[in-house]
Formats: structure tokens, sequence, C-alpha cells
């Protein structure tokens, strides 16, 4: 969808002068002593599926906010590509002429600022319309398009009104539709919910990940909020000082933190969310967990923990039963128990089985309603792992799954 | 004696820059009056169509017009006080006099427009432009208007388009510079925004910095008007009609009545000018909250 190749910003006088004395592989403040030039963004690539949704997460001045920039060229690159696919084949806009820069911006990158940037002087629905106004839309179907947008995002009926009259997140709600409305297939998110307080930030969260669900544009987001770009994003970068150190999935940024940088991010970040209820779970084959006896077919298993609590499975991975004082335990499948209305709390004649994929937040409501270990199962229903309160804690504190109970990178 | 003693001290180094002047204006006036006389030619139809109107429309129906106007844009208050005004000036006899010199106010301030608002675009989009209009625009302030009557009347001679011309020039720096300002004022986050969308250039001009600099472009618009109708004497002075003129003469031959009420309808003018442009820049501005 978009492809981004070795992108360089240098702010300053001697642009071209700083390029060849960073592939030199000088230091930054040499450069800036040499030259008088800021390096902004430092040989950044990426490539986005269409669909997916992309955080690039950084300090103030880390450069983010200039890289997005450079795929609209809002900023021009000092050098490098990016590709955006279009009807026409791929473009590079880095180099296209200014008509055709106007008409990428118009058809295929809209963008959502993270102070709204609305036109105070025309109405919510006039400020929706605005880049189907300058795309040349007509304005009977200018108003349908944007009325419908408006819907979308919640904000039905409120089109007459001066963005003024709306409250912080519903302007911006406001800027998402202006955005949404162009049917631009690339979105680029500049901090759009730092401006928010805590609650309505939440709300626009769960709004952005609906619309996402929904709509499936290619989303470049970018935030200083780890807890944001873990709970949003499809994947992660972490950019700091103008270059990416680490790109990948959010469990991933969380469990293996490539760098001290990173790894001091993670420290702070709710990891609940984001690690999955398979890299929690201890697996049948780990030491933790005691094979008591084999049956014709099956294990009976038990976890240390738990010793009196036995659990049987099928030699193809399937759990055909749990038993604990005596008796036989239901196995309940997470979502029916969630589901009921008053959950008969930790009694140990039901056990929860948890999918793989859900989260540790998933498994911690689990040991809260059925006081025996989690089952955790893969798409198949084939046993995955065990979790007691031992493997949530350890979870919780290390932000990582028990494999790698050897040292790993501390922050 | 003394004064003159002390400039005895510069006599090694004077330089006739009186004279210089006086011939620069001459020779101005010898070769390129025509030109100036042409330059002329706009301003008078301009002029000559408004004064046309004004004088042919009915007090009565002005006055209704105006009032209507007023209270559509300022509230009833405003309204009320208008129609008062202009009755008020038609009861003192002074009428046409007062159309004439509302022509002469809004000639000029159109022209102004015209000059000025092209002027103050510019000025915001370029730093070495506005450097270089910057000294201009000071010097056409601050000059005291007599000053360059004299040049005003051997270029374009005596009356009223002269009147005008020269009231054009006193009163276009302040439109320029809040045009200037006012576009500048724009935030940045804004123009970003709507760049963003694919807009060009006019686009950003026309749909984006010309708007939201209205308020203060109107602020422009009110001191340029103010400072036109600071000017009818002055233009009275050189010839021009309109409400300077029993100013002037009542000052001449000390008949203080006929210069008070003069005074009086230019000061009813100015106070209704100022209210209703002032309630049409607040009208765009309260839009916006």
């Amino acid at each position: 969808m978009i492809r981004v190749e070795s992108l360089h910003k240098v702010f300053g006088p001697k642009p071209d002068e700083a390029l060849r004395l960073l592939a030199e592989g000088r230091s930054k403040d040499e450069i800036r002593e040499a030259t008088g030039d800021v390096i902004g963004v430092q040989d950044v690539s990426f490539e986005l599926k269409p669909g997916e949704f992309f955080v690039i997460m950084g300090l103030s001045g880390s450069g983010k906010s200039t890289l997005l920039r450079c795929i609209n060229r809002l900023i021009a690159p000092t050098s490098g590509r990016v590709l955006l696919q279009t009807d026409d084949g791929e473009v590079d806009v880095a180099q296209v002429g200014p008509r055709e820069l106007r008409r990428l911006r118009q058809e295929h990158l809209a963008m959502v600022f993270q102070r709204f940037g609305l036109l105070p002087h025309r109405s919510v629905r006039d400020n929706v319309a605005y880049g189907l106004e300058v795309k040349r839309v007509g304005h009977a179907e200018r108003v349908r398009r944007a009325d419908e947008t408006l819907e979308m995002v919640g904000l039905g009926g409120w089109g007459d009104v001066l963005p003024s009259a709306l409250s912080g997140g519903m302007q911006q709600r406001v800027g998402l539709a202006r955005a949404l409305a162009t049917g631009a297939k690339v979105l680029l998110m500049d901090e759009p919910f730092s401006a928010l307080d805590p609650l309505i930030k939440m709300q626009m969260q769960e709004e952005m990940i609906r619309l996402q669900r929904q709509l499936g544009r290619t989303i470049i987001f970018i935030t200083h909020d780890l807890d944001e770009a873990l709970r949003l994003g499809d994947r992660i970068a972490i950019m700091d000082d103008g270059r990416f150190v680490q790109v990948g999935a959010p469990e991933k940024i969380v469990t293996e933190p490539r760098t001290a940088y990173v790894a001091d991010f993670v420290a702070h970040a709710d990891p609940t969310g984001v690690i999955t209820a398979g890299t929690v779970a201890v697996p049948p084959e780990h030491q933790r967990v005691d094979e008591l006896r084999r049956e014709p077919g099956a294990r009976v298993l038990a976890h240390r923990t738990q010793a009196d609590v036995e659990i049987e499975v099928a030699d193809d991975g399937r759990v055909l039963g749990m038993r604990a004082d005596g008796g036989g335990a239901e196995l309940v499948p997470i979502d029916t128990l969630l589901a009921e209305e008053a959950p008969t709390s930790r009694y140990r004649d039901r056990a929860a089985v948890v999918r793989a994929d859900r989260t540790l937040r998933t498994l911690l409501a689990a040991r809260n309603l059925c006081n025996l270990p989690v089952l955790v199962v893969d798409d198949e229903e084939r046993l995955v792992g065990l979790v007691t309160e031992r493997e949530i804690i350890h979870a919780i504190i290390e932000k990582r799954g028990h494999n790698g109970d050897a040292n790993v990178v501390t922050a | 004696m003394n004064a003159l003693l002390t400039d005895a001290i510069f006599d090694p180094i004077r330089i006739p820059l009186d004279r210089w002047f006086n011939d620069f204006i001459n020779w101005l006036t010898f070769n390129y009056r025509p030109t100036f006389q042409a330059m002329k030619v706009p301003v008078e139809a301009l002029l000559d169509g408004v004064s046309a109107v004004l004088l042919w429309l009915p007090p009565v129906v002005f006055i209704a017009l105006v009032a209507l106007l007023a209270w559509r844009a300022a509230g009833w208050r405003i309204g009320a006080l208008a129609a008062a005004s202009f009755t008020l000036i038609g009861m003192v006899g002074l009428w046409g006099l007062t159309m004439v010199t509302l022509s002469m106010v809004a000639a000029s301030v159109l022209v102004c427009l015209i000059i000025g608002l092209p002027l103050g675009i510019l000025a915001a989009r370029s730093d070495r432009f506005q450097g270089a209009l910057r000294p201009v625009l000071d010097v056409m302030q601050t000059t005291p208007a007599f000053v360059y009557l004299v040049p005003v009347v051997m270029l374009f001679s005596i009356g009223t388009v002269a009147g005008v011309i020269a009231t054009i020039i006193f009163a276009l720096p302040p439109l320029i510079r809040l045009t200037d300002l006012g576009i500048r004022q724009v935030p940045d986050d804004v123009i970003e925004a709507a760049e963003a969308f694919g807009s060009s250039e006019r686009e950003v001009l026309f749909k984006v910095r010309l708007p939201l600099a209205l308020p203060t472009i109107m602020a422009g618009v009110n001191q340029t008007i103010m400072l036109a109708l600071s000017m009818v004497v002055i233009a009275a002075l050189i010839g021009a009609g309109g409400l300077g003129r029993p100013v002037v003469e009542g000052l001449n031959a000390l008949r203080i009545g006929q210069a008070g009420i003069g005074g009086l309808a230019i000061v009813l003018l100015a106070i209704v000018l100022d209210r209703l442009t002032q309630a049409f820049g607040e009208g765009s501005a309260a839009k916006r909250g």
C-alpha cells in the first residue's frame, strides 16, 4: 500500500553535505558542528499492507511528526522515497510535481491533526466537506457524504454548528470525519488524541478501533503514549533521535524490548491488554507441569502450584476433562462465563477455557471467576498450556512469558 | 535670533533640499501632469457615480435604508441612532453637503480597498515586500496633510477629485497594515490542514487566510473610514466640496454657527459609520465564537 525507503530529513543550510557526512558514519553532533544542520529523520524504511494500523511512537523531538509530514510532503524529505500504491501504479510522493502532489493529497492521503486544524468560520458540515470541496465534488454530493461521515463518527445532527461550539473530543471527531470523508485509503494521524482528556481519549481510541474494523484504512498513527500505541497498533515502531529503534507487534515490543530505550518505555506500560494468553500459559512440557500418569490415548497432568487438580489431555492435544476435590469440573469457554449475569465466583467445579490469542486481561478475569487452572487452547481446541496465579503475576511484573525465565533484558 | 545664529553654523555644508524638492515637483508636473490627470479619471467616475446615486435617493428612503442596515447589523439602538443622526443633519440644512462628503468617503475607501487589499496580501506573503512597504506607509501616515496638499494641487489641480486623492493617500496605510497583520495571524495548523487536503495556494488564500483575517481587515476598513472622514475639512482647503466647505468658510469669516453645524454633521457621520463598520467586524469575529 505504502512503502517508505531510506527516508532522510535534514534541517539546515547544507543538507547534501550533512547526508554525505552521515553516510560516512559521523555522529549527529559532529554533523551539526560541521554544517549547522540538524538531522530530523535518519534512514527510515517501512512497508505497510492495505488495512494495516501502524503506530509510530516516540518522545517529543524524536522526529515522528517530521516523518509523518514527509509522507504527504508537508515537509519535503531530503532524500529517500515514499512509494504510494494508486490505481495508476506506484507513485513516489517525494518526486511528483505540485499538481500531482495536490491530487495525491486529495485522493489518497488524508490527515488528522493534534490541534484539530478545523476552519473556525465554517460549519462542522463544511469542515468535513472541505477535502471534497477542493476535490471539486459537487455541492449536493458533498453535503450527502459529509452528513454520512458525521453519522459514522457519532456526530449526526451536528452539521450546522460551528466547531467552537463543540468539546475537544467532538472537534477531533470532526477532524477524523474530514479525513474519512475524502475516501483516502491512507490516513495520517498526528497525535490525534494527545490534546484530549484521559477519559475522552479512551473513548476515541475505542471509536478508532471500531471504525478501523469497519473501514479498513491503512493508518499511520503518531503518539507519545505507549499504552495508546499498544492498544491501537497492529505494528509499532519505536522512534528515537530520528531513527526506528524497534519495529514489531505490540506483544513483541513489550515482551522483547530490543534496547534499553524501549525497555524503559515498556517498564511503565500496562501489559494486561498486550501480552497474549498463549505467551503466559505454561505448556505441558514445562517443568512446572507434572505428568501424573498415562492412560490409554491420554495423559493426566497437574500444575505444581495446584497439584490436587488433575487434567486429562488426549494425545491429540484436546482436553478431555478436569478433576478437582474428587469430582469432575465443567470446562466452560471464558466468554460464556463473562456473559453470565452473576457469575458464581471462584467455584472449583468449573474451569475457564481461553483462546491463546486473548490477552492477559482475559486471564485475570478467568482466574477471578474460577479457582482452577485456566486452560489455554489454540484454534482447534488443543491445549497450549495452563495458567495459575503464578504465571499471571510473573507476566505482569516481568512483562514477558515464563519461557524466558532465564535472565533476559531488564531496563 | 538665537536660532538663526545656530543655523548659521551649518552654512558650509548646507544643501538646498527645499529647492531640489521644488525642482522635482516642477519636473514631475511639467512632464507627467497628463499622467496624473489621467489617474483622476477613474476616481472621478467612481465619485460621480456614488454621489449621483446618493443625491438622487430621496432622504426618507436613504434614512430608512441606513436605519434598516444598522438595525440588521448592529441592533435596534444603532439603527435608531443612525436614523436620528441623518434626520438631524437634514434638519440643520446640510443634507446635500453630507451626501457629497459621504460619496467622497465612499469613493476613497473603495479605492483604498482596491489598492490596499492586494498590497496587504502581498505584504503578508513576503517579508521583503513588507520591509520595503513599511517606510512608505510610515511616511504616508506621518506626513502632515498640509505638506502634501501643494504637490497634490500641482499634479491633480484643485477640486473634489483632488481632495479624494489626498484622502486616499492619507487613509490607505491602516488597511494595508491590518490586512497584512490579519493574514499573518492566521494559525499555522489551520493552514497546514488546508494544505494537507490538497488545497492550492489560491484556495488557501480565499478559503482560509482571508476569511480568518476578516475581523482584523474590518478593523482596518473602520480605521480607513475614520481617517477619510478626518480629511474632509482639510480637503475643503483645496476646493473639495462637502461638509468641509461650511467649516472652512465659517472659520474664514468667523461664522462660528456655520462652522459648528458643519462640524456636528461630520461627527454624527463619523459615529454612525464607526458603529456600523465595527458591527460588521464583530459580526465576522463572533461567527467563530
